[in-house]
């Protein structure tokens, strides 16, 4: 019984170890950048960005908010709920150990999808690229992308 | 290693996990998310100004102006854009534009009276920086600072002028440049000493053909003070 208990709750495969570190470190790195940014747009400051207006330009925009909420702020929440998932992957119990995985997969694919978006916009409607906005994008995609190696391990282990 | 086989044998053995069905339904949730995000964010109303329909240019001692120089009425205003009366006041004056500044019976020149906050200077050094681009930059620039007042603190913070600056069309990078290199102080404080000097104390403070009135008044009053003045204009 005791045994049985504890094999289920390493079900983590190690070859994504790997991946996990990294998208604890690419959530990390988010979760810098987001936080910048989210102070920066509610104190009224400039966003470092070499010799360039467009870090402000789209930081102060209409479109930096979302029914008063700062997109940065989401970007903050959303950044450590990754990072403390990857945190809990392969530490939480099953039934719900399976569901970590899927939730770095949706929440990637929700900021993936609102990045490109936004990059739209930057690029499209507001006309000036925020170098760090352009950074999250990345970092978001990356973790997107490192996500599913790992959901696809859980969908052929069930 | 043993451990490994075990975790491996576990995994082969589990029962009930997350399905394609699954990742679908979160990729559904997500795109939903992501919609109502794009629309919450689309429905957002930006304060806008509109074209301007009258002359503009700037006075021989370098002030902009709106309304034909050559207008039966000149009236000189000395504002702060952190003034609240001052912002009611240039709504009256823009209320009344179409039957006097465009009709080419008065002529508005603004002058900067930043005494309120440290706000209050930015935005006046962001006015001057405006009216480097052009006398119409000026007026875009004027009308938009007044038309986002009392939207909060850090409404005049410098990102906030220079996120302005884009939405009326000016040369952001130039802008930013002179806001940032505080270039404009001198004159602010030039335009403070010469209000000082005709007695203006406070904002809003006009002068209607070199009579100095303290105060806005409303819309309705100003039209009878034109009328009055034009009836004795020659």
């Amino acid at each position: 019984m005791s045994e049985n208990a504890r094999d289920t709750t390493l079900h983590i495969p190690h070859r994504i170890d790997w991946r996990l570190w990294l998208m604890r470190l690419l959530s990390l790195a988010g979760i810098g950048v987001s936080a910048y940014l989210t102070w920066t747009h509610l104190a009224h400051q400039s966003v470092a960005c070499g010799q360039s207006q467009d870090c402000d330009i789209v930081q102060q925009s209409v479109y930096s908010e979302v029914a008063g909420i700062p997109v940065a702020l989401l970007g903050l929440i959303a950044y450590a709920v990754l990072f403390v998932l990857t945190l809990l992957r392969g530490r939480v119990p099953d039934p719900w150990g399976d569901y970590v995985p899927l939730a770095i997969f949706g929440i990637s694919l929700i900021g993936v999808l609102y990045s490109a978006y936004l990059t739209y916009l930057e690029l499209f409607v507001i006309h000036a690229i925020c170098r760090w906005c352009v950074s999250s994008a990345v970092i978001i995609t990356a973790i997107f992308l490192l996500s599913l190696p790992d959901l696809r391990a859980e969908v052929d282990a069930a | 290693m043993a451990s490994r086989k075990k975790i491996r044998r576990s995994t082969k053995q589990k029962r009930g996990g997350i399905s394609t069905t699954h990742i679908l339904i979160v990729a559904g949730v997500a795109v939903l998310v992501v919609g109502l995000l794009v629309v919450l964010n689309a429905n957002r109303s930006q304060t806008t100004v509109t074209d301007l329909v009258y002359e503009t240019g700037v006075t021989p001692d370098g002030e902009p102006y709106k309304g034909s120089p050559d207008a039966a009425l000149q009236l000189v205003e000395y504002s702060d854009f952190l003034c609240g009366h001052c912002g009611n006041f240039a709504d009256a004056l823009d209320n009344l534009s179409p039957d006097y500044i465009e009709t080419g019976k008065l002529q508005v020149v603004f002058r900067n009276y930043a005494f309120l906050a440290p706000e209050s200077l930015q935005a006046a050094q962001a006015v001057e920086c405006a009216l480097d681009q052009g006398a119409d930059k000026f007026w875009l620039y004027h009308d938009l600072l007044f038309a986002n007042r009392g939207t909060g603190m850090g409404v005049y913070s410098k990102p906030r002028l220079k996120a302005y600056a884009r939405d009326v069309g000016l040369d952001t990078q130039a802008f930013g440049e002179c806001l940032d290199s505080g270039a404009k102080l001198a004159e602010i404080q030039a335009d403070k000493a010469e209000g000082e000097s005709q007695g203006v104390e406070a904002t809003p403070t006009w002068f209607i053909d070199g009579q100095m009135v303290r105060g806005g008044r409303p819309e309705s009053e100003l039209r009878q003070i034109l009328d009055g003045l034009l009836s004795q204009a020659p």
